[in-house]
């Protein structure tokens, strides 16, 4: 049996790297970097092709594959989106949209787009294919747990996608699912539908914690020689404090869906107050629906930072790359993401100024918004600090990020609107709230999703992506994405309450009728607009120009594995050792325009680099 | 074995005697919180007294039992830090609670 | 445990070494196993997990109009003809704090490579733990006799039983599935899989007495969540 596990490709333990001095007039001990703490990971390579695609270890196909699910779920997403503008813009053109079935697109579209579709791919995809790669580890810790995380997650998708062909159809409660109405009668999917919903949440949350520890364990204890904390690019950074907040706000979601899944199933009533309906008493009675939302948000705010992070960590490299700058204030960086996450725990009810929760909470609960609003701040100040003058490439990845930049401070201003109470309860439950969630976790992750696809392409697939259909890829979604989001702004302080299927002859929809319209075109346009990239994917995979190795001339260890793409074990037989942050972009005295994680000082002594 | 176990030497172990007197004050703590409950003690000091041997069981279990104690301050802060998310929320339940009490007393019974 | 070796590296002691090992490159926890930090960010996901339960139970009694039921009344048991208030808590208390006992002990003796010993005192805590979760379903049988129901019962408000079943039901799951996982590992020990490095069944992976205690440490995390059951359910 030990045979089947000898080391085939002969890695080799490097406890004793021999310590080098080339440079004219460098002492040796300049490039020294401690031995290895950690033995020589002894990877499962795999046999068959099931063991190589399917029930996979390699982080990178686990990776893929979190992203090809992910993709999966946020299509669905997007389609249901287009069946609710399709509503919303031209009421009654479509027939088949009741009232109900539109409740339940709305629920769907948001559950889906946040926890299946974002969560799942900057942590499930990104995190597994750029951890072990940027931390120059040769795989995730725990593969065979990593396996298991991506199937937990999949039987969540099936379970949630089994809930459209159930009686009564998926849940229609809304995707903050409060209670009571989401279990009782009168809701679109009470019985089958809102079961279905908790299973599925639950099953993810058990799949995400194996795969957050490995996350985690991956970045704080198996990085490689010479990579310290402040020397990991931000992107690693982002998904980490990310990965951490999943791991402490997940089991709020858990214990909510318990809780409800007991409510539903055995009559307890944990959220159930006592209800009359037509006269009658119900059984429930009791329960505090005000403790769900306390719950849900406990889990709900820390998830906004959950999506935002990974986006916040990927845009800063992919500025510095293409600008040839290094991030400007690189440790404010990572102190920014750091106390986001923290104070994210702290913030929760402002989701619930107009609840009927404690009023005094309005005043704690607004501060700490506020506050958290600084290192956000300070972040957007340090990316556009990067930017200036800069040796920018306006190319599609930088054309990404700079919308992300535009959309981003755009939802960050209206959420300063709605972070305090006064101003936050007019505007509740309006148009205004609509787009300013989409605008800062929808639009804004989604502008950095696309933008790190094209930047890193070229590494997953060996090839490099169009970058004409790019650009019109990207203006055609930018544009439209504003066209959508910006109006709704609008249709909110004329009074529009979100989540109603039609307005009939309310007296302020004269002018919101018309908006409506724009607003649905516009969806659909953007929505089609996708399929270039579908469309260049295509194309580039049978015709597209071979990506030369490190296309992007970057420095993080991702682009300097032994093949491209990157095979099991990602580095070959010797892990790179680092010496530096990824971020010497334009070091006067440098012959190219970048320094490798991996340049040794002696190396670069002749350059005016800083030691990082 | 070697590629595989990190390190060999083993973490050197504890002499026996400090598991025993550990489980043997467990035992003597849970017998006090108990007798909290057998001499019937009432208002803040229950309250007090079962907080007390609580935390106390706690602290014994995770400092030696799981050996926090001998970890390195890294492991220590990076465990008992998040903990300060759960003392805000309990704190802030603590409110919420008593104001859901006051509204059902004052909108059900007091009729407001 | 202890402060390991590491070569090219001084381990100082305190926050400046705390401050030194965060700095440094390779790994933040010096010396520590990755299956061991991953069962403490495991148990610390967990720790949530159960808080998040405590305060929804704390939630939903402080806000209660109803009463609240007297635990030392619910959880008295005859002995003798003489009602004695949470006899059977007291002694799944003793019992648990036992098993916790012989699982701190096994977990010395398995870094010392005492197969024979380490083996023993596993079973001991499964053992324990079997008559853990027997005498918790002897107390629901018991509450249930009585009239308890999840959504009922007849001695006061009805979230007594809601919170009483979810928690110490989600509690009894995690000890359950620990002692299946302890008799797992006392087969491994005494097969001597972690004297060999014998690979595991699924993972692959090389076996070491260093998962006696990650098993001993999820072991005395159930133990610490009792405690905290104890006081707030039962004394409270």
């Amino acid at each position: 049996m030990s045979d089947e596990y000898e080391n085939k490709s002969g890695y080799q333990a490097q406890s004793s790297e021999t310590m080098t001095g080339t440079g004219s007039g460098v002492s040796p001990d300049m490039d020294y970097v401690r031995p290895a703490e950690n033995p020589e990971q002894d990877l499962y390579h795999a046999h068959s092709f099931i063991e190589k695609w399917v029930f996979c270890q390699d982080a990178k196909v686990i990776g893929v594959q979190y992203f090809l699910t992910a993709v999966f779920t946020g299509v669905v997403g997007l389609i249901l989106s287009w069946l609710m503008r399709l509503q919303l813009g031209f009421p009654g053109l479509a027939g088949f949209i009741t009232a109900e079935h539109y409740y339940q697109f709305v629920t769907m579209h948001g559950m889906i787009m946040v926890v299946y579709f974002l969560t799942a791919l900057f942590l499930g995809g990104f995190g597994n294919y750029l951890i072990p790669l940027m931390v120059g580890a040769r795989d995730m810790v725990f593969p065979y747990v990593n396996m298991l995380s991506f199937w937990m997650f999949f039987v969540a998708v099936a379970v949630l996608m089994a809930s459209f062909f159930v009686p009564g159809g998926p849940t229609g409660a809304g995707w903050t699912l409060y209670p009571p109405q989401t279990i009782l009668e009168g809701t679109p999917g009470h019985g089958w539908g809102i079961l279905l919903m908790l299973i599925s949440l639950s099953l993810f949350v058990i799949g995400f914690t194996m795969g957050g520890l490995n996350y985690m364990i991956t970045i704080l204890q198996a990085r490689t020689r010479g990579m310290t904390l402040m020397r990991m690019p931000l992107t690693v950074w982002g998904i980490f404090t990310a990965t951490v907040l999943a791991m402490l706000a997940f089991p709020a979601l858990l214990v909510s869906s318990i809780m409800m899944t007991l409510d539903k199933l055995l009559g307890t009533s944990f959220f159930m107050p006592t209800i009359l309906k037509a006269g009658e008493v119900l059984e429930y009675g009791g329960g505090s629906p005000i403790l769900f939302q306390h719950l849900f948000w406990f889990f709900g705010h820390p998830e906004v930072y959950i999506v935002a992070l990974p986006a916040f960590g990927i845009v800063s490299d992919l500025i510095s790359v293409h600008a040839r700058k290094n991030i400007f204030g690189y440790r404010m960086m990572v102190w920014a993401i750091v106390g986001i996450g923290a104070l994210s725990f702290f913030v929760w009810a402002h989701h619930m100024y107009v609840s009927g929760m404690n009023p005094w909470f309005g005043f704690f609960f607004a501060s700490t918004t506020l506050i958290i609003a600084v290192p956000t701040a300070m972040k957007v100040y340090n990316w556009i600090l990067t930017l200036w003058r800069g040796n920018i490439r306006i190319n599609t990845v930088m054309l990404w990020c700079l919308g992300f930049i535009v959309t981003f401070v755009n939802g960050g201003i209206t959420g300063i609107f709605l972070g305090n109470v006064s101003v936050d309860v007019p505007l509740s439950d309006t148009y205004f709230v609509v787009a300013h969630f989409h605008m800062v976790m929808g639009i804004a992750p989604l502008m950095v999703i696309m933008g790190a696809i094209y930047h890193w392409f070229p590494l997953v697939a060996g090839k490099m992506l169009d970058e004409k259909l790019g650009k019109w890829h990207f203006w055609t979604t930018f544009l439209g994405a504003y066209s959508i989001y910006f109006p709704m702004h609008y249709l909110g302080f004329i009074g529009v309450p979100r989540r109603y299927y039609e307005m009939y002859d309310s007296p302020y929809m004269t002018s919101g009728v018309g908006l409506n319209e724009f607003i649905s075109t516009a969806a659909f346009i953007v929505g089609a607009a996708q399929l270039i990239l579908v469309f260049n994917i295509v194309k580039t995979m049978k015709t597209g120009k071979k990506a030369e190795k490190n296309p992007w001339k970057a420095n993080s260890l991702e682009w300097y594995t032994s093949t491209v793409p990157p095979e099991h074990g990602n580095f070959g037989e010797r892990l790179p050792v680092v010496h530096r942050w990824p971020y010497d972009y334009n070091v006067p005295g440098a012959e190219e325009d970048y320094l490798p994680q991996t340049a040794a000082p002696s190396e670069v002594a002749h350059t005016e680099v800083e030691k990082t | 074995m070697d590629e595989t176990n990190k390190k060999e030497q083993p973490s050197s172990t504890h002499k026996i005697g400090i598991y025993l007197w550990i489980w043997g004050l467990l035992f003597v703590l849970s017998f006090f919180s108990y007798l909290v409950d057998w001499y019937q003690f009432q208002g803040m000091l229950r309250w007090s007294l079962i907080l007390f041997f609580m935390f106390l069981k706690a602290g014994l279990i995770m400092a030696f039992f799981m050996h926090l104690y001998w970890e390195r301050y890294a492991l220590v802060n990076v465990l008992l830090w998040p903990m300060t998310a759960i003392v805000c929320f309990v704190a802030l339940m603590v409110a919420e609670g008593k104001y859901t009490l006051f509204s059902r007393l004052f909108y059900f019974f007091v009729g407001g | 445990m202890s402060d390991p070796k590491i070569e090219g590296f001084e381990l100082e002691k305190g926050f400046r070494g705390m401050a030194k090992d965060t700095g440094s490159d390779q790994t933040m926890f010096k010396g520590v196993h990755w299956g061991k930090a991953m069962m403490w960010i495991f148990l610390l996901s967990d720790t949530f997990v159960f808080s998040c339960f405590l305060i929804a139970y704390m939630k939903g009694r402080a806000s209660t109009p109803v009463e609240w039921p007297n635990p030392s009344e619910v959880f008295a048991l005859d002995a003798f003809g003489v009602p004695v208030p949470l006899l059977l808590i007291a002694l799944m208390t003793f019992v648990l704090i036992t098993s916790s006992g012989t699982m701190a002990l096994a977990v010395k003796y398995g870094y010392e490579r005492n197969r024979k010993m380490c083996g023993y005192l596993i079973l001991a805590t499964a053992l324990g733990g079997l008559t853990f979760v027997g005498m918790q379903a002897y107390e629901w049988s018991k509450l249930i006799h009585e009239g308890v129901r999840p959504w009922e019962n007849p001695f006061g408000a009805a979230q007594f039983g809601s919170f009483f079943f979810m928690i110490t039901g989600f509690h009894g799951t995690h000890v359950s599935i620990g002692v299946i996982f302890l008799f797992i590992y006392c087969y491994k020990v005494f097969a001597g899989h972690y004297d060999e490095g014998k690979r595991g069944w699924f993972t692959k992976m090389r076996g070491d007495y260093v998962e006696v205690e990650i098993l001993g440490l999820y072991w005395h995390f159930v133990d610490l969540v009792w405690v905290f059951i104890f006081a707030f359910f039962y004394l409270w």
